[in-house]
């Protein structure tokens, strides 16, 4: 039997959960497919879990565009789906006059593109904001719009919204093969067929597979990896701020900067690799790193790590967006999102509906859409165990000791319309098992909530 | 709640802190005991084998068993022990904010608290290792021991344990009733760092045991695969689906911070009558520094609980002229880190650590220029305990900072 829809969204990554979400607000039978068990558990796991102006991107690209958009729409509608924001800002720093060249360079083309709250400010404005800084700054572009986001929960808040909202959605499908059938398409999965008039291949890491499932070869996927370092939450105290060095066209360059869970983030490193599945960490890495921690941020080297990963970036071999409409095929390319997809993923979805609605003449758009909330897991906002007398008292029993996660947050994981469907999706979800012991006290306790309840 | 308003509260219902709560109630003291988990006993608790308490209750025990006869050995009259309690935060009073599955949230101001949160093992991400990072499979013994106790299936059948400490051998009985054959061990150190008895037995049982070797790959993403092993003879790939982790303890110390720390031993800095920065609050057992056996730990709970109770007594002065114990050359760490003068309560054995293999090994206390104690040792090994005999304090004069050092 094949199941029918209007649109087929390939990927539940951040940005593909956001194109379902965007779709989820017209009269159209739309399903999410994504290939592991779990969304938000290719390129969007690993990331540096900022919110980028686009500021930072190339000026006049579609990826500019479409991030400043996203920046824009996460601010205003984050706060209803109850994802954190929290506004940092950022010092791209420089450390010496040839630099301080560029940089000038730098800012006098965000000014020129429109970017205009970043500004350019010396060691006295750097010190005040990055007190812990190693000395020898010589000059920054403070950007005050940039700020944190929690990286798991994004995609997660967006697929909630999408689904109840009337998405369907499919794990562990790996599309396996897409036919033309009709004006539209029929793919193979491994969990049954499935016919939509139009697709979406959002698939990430893994785009360029799909493309050729469907006979295109426009780009050829350069998976980048980049390895991180997480600090212990001892550290969160020596910085406030985002701090970053001057990006070339490719390389971002490693950066510095709280999380909305109470760590400090080292990273990322950039490897071209071969393989978009080499999620590995090396010696060679994690050592760059931690020296380029404590260069940055000395005091740093009083603190443990709490946690190494690494993500890997879905490049492509043309440095921008590939977002390509074939109305004639009724498929829509949107691969190429390298290393802006948490940032951009809700101007993405706009831009994407953009192109499809109109081939959609009947999709009417909703009268109202059912709000969704998903739980706060940045240490600055409350938790369900701070309120007096929560009607169930495992709200009240912390499970997860370093992380504060109590055993009703772990139900609640669990009971969601999309339970995570391993202990990494859990961990996501909850922050189980994230902190400092990263799982010797509560693991195995953890892991017979999750094996009971997944059945 | 019992005894909500009990005069002190003990913070972890481990080795350390049933001791302290002993000892306090044996002074008729009423005592509350907070523990995180579901079930008084600490970490021998999750450890079958025996060896458990010996220094306290001298006799040859398991983990369960230890902290069974410490539970019985509690008078319910004046000893409350709230479970699934964690502590949230300890501020100056003291004051206690706890989260209770029973009570919800709690703020307590009891006269004085003891600190008995002992240690945890520090995981594969805190130690580097590279590799990927399998969902199933990379453990600490931790992690493996509460697996194994609460009937959590491991699902792995060959593992390798990184470590050779104490608790590395240990795993090797647990892996068994894991139903887990280990098909090596791995340590970065040249010797093996417990009992050469211990790595005499584990290779007559076949298996072998690579020393100055790091683990350098974990394949696998489900599952672990394989790890490969790096050593003097090069690299290895070895097929397996679980690693342990061990060894390599942290004091759990997380409701202290900052200059109430002692960065080289992750613990809080106490005195030689386990008193901390904070007035009221004593802190005993392995939150002091990783890591020493339970009854060991117990001991010191004892000796700390009774303090706690000769303060309620005489609530005198807090730590008034305490002078620093510094780790000089040689030195990697001292508790207590601090001396008072003599106050009549029972002092805590005065333990250090070399910060390097030394044989045979001359130990000074300094002060002021002059020496004031010296041991002659026939050798001392990097981060094994060197116990100095409590004499060692008894000429020193008081509120005079002091350095420990070997020559």
């Amino acid at each position: 039997m094949t199941d029918a829809y209007d649109i087929a969204v390939v990927g539940a990554g951040v940005v593909g959960c956001a194109i379902a979400r965007e779709f989820s607000r017209y009269e159209l039978r739309t399903i999410l497919i994504e290939a592991r068990s779990d969304l938000g558990d290719g390129a969007s796991k690993g990331n540096s879990a900022i919110l980028s102006t686009g500021a930072d991107t190339p000026s006049g690209t579609l990826e500019c565009r479409l991030v400043t958009r996203g920046h824009a729409r996460y601010l205003a509608e984050a706060p209803a789906l109850g994802l954190p924001f929290l506004a940092t800002g950022s010092l791209t720093v420089v450390w010496n006059e040839e630099e301080l060249v560029r940089l000038r360079a730098m800012h006098d083309e965000m000014h020129a593109a429109g970017f205009r709250t970043g500004e350019l400010v010396g060691p006295d404005f750097i010190r005040a904001k990055a007190p812990h800084l190693a000395p020898g700054a010589v000059g920054a572009i403070w950007e005050p719009e940039e700020g944190i986001v929690d990286p798991f929960s994004t995609p997660y808040a967006y697929a909630l919204d999408a689904v109840t909202n009337g998405v369907a959605y499919r794990a562990s499908a790996p599309v396996a093969s897409a036919t033309r059938h009709g004006g539209g398409w029929i793919l193979d999965t491994p969990q049954g067929a499935i016919s939509a008039d139009i697709v979406i291949n959002c698939a990430g890491l893994w785009a360029d597979r799909v493309e050729a499932l469907a006979g295109y070869a426009d780009f050829v996927g350069r998976p980048r990896r980049g390895q991180f370092l997480v600090y212990d939450k001892s550290a969160r105290p020596l910085l406030d701020t985002i701090v970053k060095p001057v990006p070339s066209p490719t390389y971002r360059g490693i950066l510095i900067a709280p999380t909305v869970f109470g760590n400090i983030l080292v990273g990322p490193t950039a490897e071209e690799i071969d393989d978009p599945d080499d999620w590995r960490t090396t010696r060679e890495g994690l050592a760059t790193l931690e020296a380029a921690a404590h260069r940055l941020i000395p005091a740093l080297a009083r603190h443990e790590i709490t946690a190494t990963y690494c993500g890997v970036r879905p490049g492509t071999d043309r440095p921008e967006y590939r977002i390509i409409p074939r109305p004639d095929a009724n498929w829509v390319t949107v691969g190429g999102i390298r290393s802006t997809g948490l940032s951009g993923a809700l101007g993405i979805a706009e831009h994407v509906a953009g192109l499809v609605l109109p081939e959609m003449k009947r999709a009417a758009r909703k009268a109202r859409a059912v709000p969704v909330r998903v739980p706060s897991l940045c240490a600055a906002d409350a938790r369900p165990w701070q309120a007096m007398m929560p009607a169930d008292r495992a709200m009240h029993e912390i499970v997860c000791h370093c992380e504060g996660v109590t055993l009703g947050e772990i139900r609640a994981a669990m009971a969601s319309p999309l339970p995570p469907r391993s202990l990494k999706a859990l961990k996501r979800r909850t922050r189980a098992m994230f902190g400092r012991c990263q799982g010797f006290h509560c693991a195995a306790r953890v892991q017979a909530i999750f094996d009971g309840a997944a059945g | 709640m019992k005894q909500l308003d009990a005069p002190v509260v003990v913070i972890g219902a481990g080795p350390a802190g049933l001791a302290a709560a002993k000892a306090l109630a044996d002074g008729g003291v009423g005592v509350l005991v907070v523990e995180r988990d579901e079930a008084p006993g600490g970490l021998p608790r999750f450890c079958r084998h025996p060896g458990f308490g010996w220094a306290y209750t001298r006799r040859f025990e398991s983990g369960p068993a230890f902290a069974r006869r410490m539970l019985a050995a509690l008078d319910p009259a004046r000893v409350a022990i709230e479970t699934r309690t964690s502590v949230l935060s300890l501020e100056a009073g003291p004051t206690l904010h706890l989260l209770s599955a029973e009570h919800g949230n709690l703020h307590l101001r009891p006269r004085a608290v003891v600190l008995a949160t002992g240690i945890r093992e520090r995981p594969r991400s805190a130690r580097l290792v590279p590799g990927r990072r399998p969902e199933r499979g990379v453990l600490t013994t931790g992690q493996l021991q509460q697996m194994v106790a609460r009937g959590v299936p491991v699902r792995g059948r060959r593992a390798i344990v990184v470590g050779t400490e104490h608790v590395s051998f240990s795993v090797l009985l647990t892996a068994r009733h894991a139903g887990l054959k280990v098909v090596a061990m791995a340590g970065p150190e040249d010797r093996v760092m417990s009992h050469a008895a211990a790595g005499l037995l584990a290779r007559a049982a076949g298996i072998p045991i690579h020393l100055s070797t790091t683990v350098e790959d974990i394949e696998g993403s489900v599952h672990v695969e394989a790890v490969t092993l790096r050593g003097p003879d090069g690299t290895h790939r070895i097929a397996c689906d679980t690693v342990v982790f061990t060894g390599d303890f942290v004091p759990d110390c997380t409701l202290f911070r900052g200059d109430d720390v002692d960065p080289a031993t992750g613990g809080p800095l106490v005195d030689q009558f386990g008193r901390t920065n904070l007035p009221g609050v004593f802190a005993a057992g392995n939150v002091l520094r990783a890591v020493e056996t339970s009854g060991w730990a117990a001991n010191e709970g004892a000796r700390v609980g009774a303090n706690a109770a000769a303060y309620l007594d005489a609530p005198a002065a807090w730590r008034e002229n305490a002078a620093r114990i510094a780790a000089g050359p040689g030195v990697a760490y001292v508790v207590p880190q601090f001396h008072a003068p003599a106050n009549g309560m029972a002092a805590l054995p005065v333990s250090l650590r070399a910060d390097r293999d030394m044989r045979p090994a001359r130990l000074h206390l300094d002060a002021d220029g002059a020496e004031y104690w010296r041991g002659n040792l026939p050798s001392a090994r990097r981060l094994r305990r060197v116990a100095v005999e409590a004499d060692a304090f008894a000429t020193l004069p008081a509120g005079r900072p002091a350095e420990f050092r070997f020559d």
